[in-house]
């Protein structure tokens, strides 16, 4: 099972999974860009975003969203990675220089035959208070002997 | 995929399928990945085990070199489902097709659904991606 939250007996709803804070650089963008193969300018042309409606440059929503995989793996372990969902919306963007703060609730468990649903509500916000990514997750974990 | 062949969004139709993607993931990739997101995480340490966003963000990569986007288009929202772990070096083939497109004012919504199986024909990923783009001709 290889949890780090704790046995799957110790879990109960209402839950706080492991809060984390990123603090987003440009630099994190451009290497984000090079892994992702997504060159998009608004995330890496800061002359090019400066003239849009934003006004410069945003991370990849993926790249916040790989912050709550990173939550949800800490917490789960491998059955995060085969067994786990997500569903969430992209309110804010996120920018150079701001800090992400990432947390999530146990929200519901569901036992069944053998395995365990363990819901999630997911929240990305940034230093102001706002919303940049809500949503829910949830992780199948498997009964061991 | 050179530009001249992309597809431009507001061609695309709720059905339209794009042509599969093939792709691997090798250690130096995994490795820029996880320098990006910052994930020291043990569970990719030692390992042959590949996070499985960046899955999901190549997937979503080999979709960007089929159609052209306008500038100011948003990733709007995303749903996931992690099927089976995926191994580095794992031969990688993402299908994908148009669930929905419709215009809202000023504003277009597409959706995409795609679907990652590994070289064993066991599917791995399986994701649907929305984006909110404006309305204008050409791509960027």
């Amino acid at each position: 099972m290889e949890m780090s939250l704790g046995q799957l007996s110790e879990l109960s709803e209402g839950m706080n999974l492991p809060e984390s804070k990123k603090i987003i650089t440009q630099a994190n963008i451009n290497l984000y860009a090079e892994a992702s193969q997504d060159f998009n300018p608004i995330h890496i042309d800061e002359d090019f975003a400066k003239k849009t409606p934003l006004g410069g440059t945003i991370a990849h929503g993926m790249l916040i969203l790989a912050y709550v995989s990173q939550m949800m793996s800490a917490a789960f372990g491998r059955s995060w990675l085969a067994g786990g969902k997500l569903n969430v919306r992209f309110k804010t963007p996120a920018r150079p220089g701001d800090t992400i703060v990432v947390s999530g609730t146990i929200s519901r468990i569901e036992k069944g035959e053998g395995q365990t649903l363990i819901h999630c509500d997911v929240l990305c916000r940034n230093q102001n208070g706002e919303t940049v990514i809500t949503g829910g997750t949830s992780v199948r974990v498997e009964k061991r002997e | 995929m050179p530009k001249e062949q992309k597809v431009e969004y507001s061609q695309l139709e709720a059905g339209y399928e794009f042509p599969p993607s093939r792709y691997t993931l090798d250690h130096s990739i995994v490795a820029t990945y996880l320098r990006a997101v910052e994930d020291s995480s043990s569970l990719y340490q030692d390992t042959e085990l590949v996070p499985p966003l960046a899955i999901a963000a190549y997937a979503m990569a080999s979709l960007s070199e089929s159609i052209s986007l306008p500038s100011g288009t948003i990733h709007a929202s995303q749903e996931l489902e992690f099927i089976d772990t995926v191994n580095i070096n794992d031969i990688l083939i993402s299908y994908a097709r148009v669930s929905r497109q419709q215009s809202r004012g000023k504003f277009h919504l597409l959706s995409i659904n795609f679907n990652v199986f590994n070289q064993r024909q066991q599917a791995v990923l399986a994701g649907k991606t929305s984006f909110i783009l404006p309305e204008q001709t050409g791509g960027r």
